[in-house]
């Protein structure tokens, strides 16, 4: 892990460091994800989209290694693609969420992906399943991954209602997104909705301008005209503060 | 992983005419989390000369005080302030005294001598010296800065021209850093005045 952080792009990998989030809803189930990409602290790409399609209504949530999560998304691409043509059926979400399991399990020393298989099929209607590194499966009512995903536990926990409504579940997806991304260096840029109801699936790209911020108007900084450490006066502070503006950035 | 981009930092500072101007971002993170975003990293040395310091951010706050002592003992021994020129030097010699155990912090000084020219000078670790006439920076994405500020500056900005220059290479050039931003200050500096002024980023 400590090689994707290395300091020159010879030699670290990319890594979606990343928020990844999904639910399910009264008749369908919502995904989501930000769209940054770094290698060591340079981000590499802004806007990029880690939600690869498996299926027509089955989407991989991709987060971990770039390169790792991109081979396992086209190969289980393929093998759904192969299934369904010798069963002459569409793939279930199970079916899918097994393979990218099955992957991780076998090459566990190899491969660093931590994925959410989320799609709608018709037997079970919308299903979530998380997929971490190292090859557990479990099927949830949401689930989040990613490194962004460690600060927004607590919301998701306690905002999560069984039976939302799709725009409530959207809201709870983006919002949670939202807020890892103000956290978490390595997430960021834009938000990548897929919505799927049953009927089709819909997407939603929220630009980075559109994408809710958490933290208010911005004060003065405190350590500008740096009173802990003992130096100006307070009225020089006063004089600098009268003449300071809020600029939009 | 590297001791300078444990915490991040990016900043600019640039001369124009009969003025200097710098900034730096807000975030205060350790590695990927970032704790807040109201800790610039330029602080005023006197009304004329600022210092903007990069690199681990508890050797760049103790450099500081350092710098304010010894400035502070000049100022009583000589009854004026230090001209940037001479913070500058003393700056390097004080960074070259722990050569083999060096404070882990990137200066920038920006400051007015008394004459009105602009002084612009940058440090690695060590002390070594470089002045510029046109821009200086630091962090820890210094070749996004360096493009945006190669492209955009030009000679004999006015003040306002000039906040408007930095405040748009420091934000372009720490939106693709993902330990460097959430929100910017940025100092000019004139012959009678000081204008701060914060701006309002992204905040991811």
């Amino acid at each position: 892990m400590d090689v994707s952080r290395g300091a020159s792009h010879a030699e670290a990998a990319p890594s979606t460091g990343t928020t990844i989030v999904a639910c399910t809803y009264k008749g369908g189930v919502v995904l989501g994800a930000d769209g940054r990409v770094s290698i060591g602290n340079y981000i590499t790409n802004r806007a990029s989209n880690k939600i690869a399609p498996l299926a027509e209504y089955i989407f991989l949530c991709r987060s971990g290694s770039a390169p790792d999560t991109q081979i396992i998304s086209d190969n289980v691409r393929h093998y759904l693609d192969q299934i369904s043509a010798e069963s002459g059926e569409e793939p279930t979400v199970e079916m899918a969420a097994n393979l990218v399991r099955l992957i991780n399990y076998n090459n566990k020393d190899h491969l660093v992906g931590a994925m959410l298989v989320v799609g709608w099929d018709r037997h079970g209607g919308g299903q979530v399943y998380g997929a971490p590194i190292g090859g557990t499966l479990s099927k949830e009512k949401w689930a989040i991954d990613g490194s962004g995903s460690t600060y927004i536990w607590g919301y998701c926990d306690s905002e999560f209602k069984d039976d939302m409504t799709r725009e409530e579940a959207e809201h709870w997806v983006m919002e949670a997104i939202a807020l890892a991304m103000t956290r978490d260096a390595s997430s960021g840029g834009v938000i990548r909705l897929v919505t799927l109801d049953g009927r089709g699936a819909h997407h939603t790209y929220i630009s980075g301008d559109k994408v809710p911020q958490f933290v208010g108007d911005l004060p003065f900084p405190a350590g500008a005209s740096p009173a802990p450490f003992g130096a100006p006066a307070a009225q020089q502070q006063q004089q600098q503060a009268a003449e300071a503006g809020m600029v939009i950035g | 992983m590297s001791i300078f981009s444990y915490n991040g930092a990016a900043i600019v500072a640039m001369a124009g005419k009969e003025c200097v101007a710098i900034g730096s971002d807000l975030r205060f993170g350790v590695q990927l989390q970032t704790i807040t975003c109201d800790t610039p990293k330029v602080f005023k040395v006197h009304d004329k000369l600022y210092l903007g310091l990069s690199g681990l951010q508890t050797d760049a706050q103790t450099l500081y005080q350092k710098l304010m002592f010894r400035h502070n003992m000049y100022k009583l021994r000589e009854e004026r302030d230090m001209k940037p020129s001479t913070f500058s030097n003393m700056l390097s010699n004080a960074l070259y005294e722990r050569r083999f155990g060096p404070y882990f912090a990137a200066p920038v000084v920006a400051g007015l001598e008394p004459d009105g020219t602009p002084f612009l000078s940058g440090m690695d670790t060590i002390g070594a010296v470089e002045t510029a006439k046109d821009f200086m920076i630091t962090g820890t994405s210094p070749d996004s800065l360096y493009g945006m500020c190669e492209s955009m500056w030009r000679p004999d900005m006015e003040p306002d021209e000039l906040f408007e220059t930095v405040a748009q290479c420091l934000m372009s050039g720490s939106d693709r850093d993902a330990l460097a931003g959430w929100g910017a200050v940025i100092h000019v500096i004139t012959k009678d005045k000081v204008i701060s002024r914060t701006l309002k980023t992204r905040m991811d």
